[in-house]
């Protein structure tokens, strides 16, 4: 395994489970951790059947990328190693794997990296998890060249992905929208006056959204008191007594209200008060409560902006759709990467042959140099060095053209021929290309 | 040679119009991008044809109708470049470059007619139009500003899916932007209006008590003042403050066109 170049060619491919294929109840099973991971790595490695390989696992899926001369038997291989553990027989695993080799294998990891097959589109935690397995392979040393390729092309699509779409960026919670929506009012969070009111577990987590934001400072109103101060003392805020809820309303900017009121606490009359006073700053309700806490003639006056539980669901909903028109974008781009990659693995293919030339021309060189050399016992250190460089230049000559050759034959499709005849002529051994 | 560069420019603008709208429409990056190319593109080519018109003539190029809106337009896509550098208001091209081209578009052909007439080619009228054309420059931004404002609070009453994935600025930056370049606006165009009228008594032409490009250019400062009036003393914000900007900006090209239909000069 550590050196690819005696190995037979292979075929990339991968195989596994995920979130589409297998119920939780089996992926638990097969979700392994980092030790036992490693030694399963290393046992594959030494067992020959595959050239290189690396182990993603997470809660959503376990999948074994590698390169095999045979993938069905590598994926048999791995599969068994992996459910050995937990007891569980390839025949049971078997029917859920889904498997794709070359080109597809590609498209396959880089709609991983990008979170393209998340079971939240979009979700970041991803592409860290493909990186740290990636990074427990290269430690292993199971990954070699084409596993190397793969992955650094499928982090630098992830990021294209994550930059030039909106695949990632929208909200996709109820919690998470009201901080979106913040921003679409105010110029940036930084320092907004943000009141609680009541104690639901959405809504508190709302402010807690937007205190991290940079929201500042946070008060927290409840008609009891001590429940008023516990929560500020929870979420780092200030408590203050339901009683002065219209003074609070006209300095801060967003309203968080989950109660458990059966009417309305801030009705058109109050919010058209409090928006006087407020000399037209706007301000912004967010009414988790349901029965709702804040009337919904309110979001009619100028500068008062009123979402309830549904608009928020309703923006969510929509953020969803639109993360997955941006998917199609994003799997477009993909398909670019693809491309590109085979192209890599083209090169990928005489890279082997040409160090091989190299390294035999070298030897040859410093070996015929070595002996005229000793037939000069006493040459000054100037013509030791002319004939130094004097090799080195034949060497590069004669190099020169079957380099460019290979070079080209790869980016055209044809590479493997031509390994195979220029290993023949020099009689390179183990230069990767010969079956 | 000028005017050939003056339509290459225009013509950049109309394109770079076609591509911001349409990266708005579309939410699509490299339009925008390729928008603000042609933009820079076009300006480029519309300073070089400024300058040039100015030694091909031999007299400074601002001193018809035409060559004044010419010059507005390219001191309105000049506010519009810092405004989007500084304050980061993305898509105000969308908004400001549509007006640029209903400006730009009724010029005559090779910014040629409505010349200043007579003897009001002193250098106070050059004061006098060099500032209100900073003024009215700040005003195409306001108008902007105003519009877009409009539509993000539409979008945000109305509750639309959707409005959270929009490119367009936060309200209240949008509301900063319209106060702005109204603050920068109003005093150019108080001491232009001003230094107008007293050039033009001055020189004996008088302002008639009916003349449509006084009445007009009246009009459009009080819009302003009670705007700005508004803002300070009766705390006036968004919906309200962006209504007038967009009625004083429709009184501004009344002027203007009160200025090149009816007149022929600039006494304003």
């Amino acid at each position: 395994m550590s050196d690819m170049r005696g190995e037979p060619r292979g075929v990339l491919f991968v195989a596994g489970m995920s979130h589409r294929t297998a119920p939780i109840e089996l992926r638990e099973q097969l979700a392994l951790e980092e030790e036992k991971i490693r030694e399963i790595l290393g046992d594959l490695a030494n067992h020959g059947v595959l050239q290189e390989v690396m182990i993603l696992s997470t809660c959503n899926r376990v999948e074994v990328y590698g390169v095999a001369a045979v993938p069905g038997e590598a994926r048999a291989q791995a599969f068994g190693r992996l459910g050995s553990h937990r007891g569980l027989a390839w025949r049971e695993l078997e029917p859920l794997l889904y498997t794709a080799t070359g080109e597809e294998a590609a498209l396959h990891a880089f709609r991983v990296a990008a979170s393209l097959d998340s079971m939240v589109l979009g979700e970041p935690q991803i592409l860290g998890q493909v990186k740290d397995a990636f990074a427990l392979a290269q430690a292993t040393g199971t990954a070699g060249p084409v596993l190397h390729a793969l992955m650094s092309q499928a982090f630098g699509a992830a990021k294209r992905v994550r930059t030039e779409t909106e695949v990632g960026r929208l909200a996709v919670s109820v919690s998470y929208a009201a901080v979106e929506l913040a921003r679409r009012i105010f110029d940036g969070l930084a320092g907004r006056a943000v009141l609680l009111v009541g104690a639901g577990e959405m809504g508190e987590l709302a402010a807690r959204h937007l205190v991290d934001q940079g929201a500042l400072p946070l008060y927290v109103a409840n008609r009891t008191w001590s429940r008023a101060q516990d929560l500020a003392c929870a979420l780092g805020g200030v408590p203050v007594p339901f009683e002065e809820l219209d003074a609070t309303l006209v300095h801060v900017d967003i309203v968080i209200t989950s109660t458990a009121a059966p009417e309305p606490i801030v009705t058109a009359a109050r919010a058209r008060a409090v928006l006087q006073a407020r000399r037209g700053r706007p301000l912004f309700f967010v009414d988790i409560a349901v029965p709702r806490n804040v009337e919904p003639a309110v979001n009619e006056l100028e500068g008062a902006f009123c979402y309830d539980v549904d608009d928020l669901r309703a923006a969510v909903e929509s953020n969803l759709k639109e993360r997955q028109r941006e998917a199609q974008r994003a799997q477009a781009l993909l398909e670019r990467e693809v491309v590109k990659f085979a192209g890599r693995l083209q090169q990928l293919e005489v890279v082997p042959t040409i160090i091989s030339l190299r390294e035999k021309l070298e030897a040859i060189r410093r070996a015929e140099l070595e002996r005229a050399l000793a037939r000069l016992p006493g040459a000054p250190e100037e013509t030791r060095r002319v004939m130094d460089a004097l090799s080195q230049a034949i060497v590069n000559k004669v190099l020169h053209a079957p380099m460019v050759a290979l070079k080209d034959s790869s980016r055209a499709g044809h590479g493997r021929r031509l390994t195979e005849v220029i290993s023949e002529l020099f009689g390179l051994r183990g230069s990767g290309s010969a079956e | 040679m000028n005017v050939v560069l003056f339509d290459v420019a225009l013509t950049a603008y109309i394109l770079a119009a076609a591509a911001a709208i349409g990266s708005l429409a579309g939410r699509r990056d490299q339009l925008a991008g390729a928008a603000l190319l042609l933009t820079q593109a076009g300006w480029v080519c519309h300073t070089a044809a400024v300058i040039l018109r100015g030694v091909e003539l031999r007299r400074l190029p601002f001193t018809t109708l035409p060559e004044m809106v010419s010059l507005v337009i390219w001191a309105a896509i000049l506010l519009d470049f810092w405004v989007e550098r500084r304050r980061r208001v993305r898509p105000l091209a969308a908004f400001v470059l549509p007006v640029v081209l209903a400006l730009g578009l009724g010029l005559p052909s090779g910014l040629r007619s409505i010349v200043f007439e007579g003897p009001v080619r002193s250098g106070w009228v050059m004061v006098h139009v060099a500032l209100v054309l900073v003024g009215l420059a700040a005003l195409v931004l306001n108008f902007g500003g105003a519009l877009m404002y409009l539509l993000v609070e539409r979008q945000l009453k109305a509750k639309r899916p959707g409005a959270g994935h929009n490119p367009l600025p936060p309200l209240e930056t949008l509301d900063r932007l319209t106060v702005a370049s109204l603050t920068v606006a109003f005093p150019f165009l108080t001491v232009g209006l001003t230094l107008g009228a007293l050039s033009a008594r001055g020189a004996g032409a008088g302002v008639a008590p009916f003349d449509p490009l006084a009445l007009f250019s009246v009009l459009m400062w009080l819009i302003y003042a009670a705007t700005l009036l508004g803002r300070v003393v009766g705390h006036w914000r968004g919906r309200r403050a962006a209504y007038l900007s967009i009625a004083g900006f429709c009184v501004m090209l009344v002027t203007l066109s009160a200025g090149a239909l009816l007149h022929g000069h600039l006494a304003s």
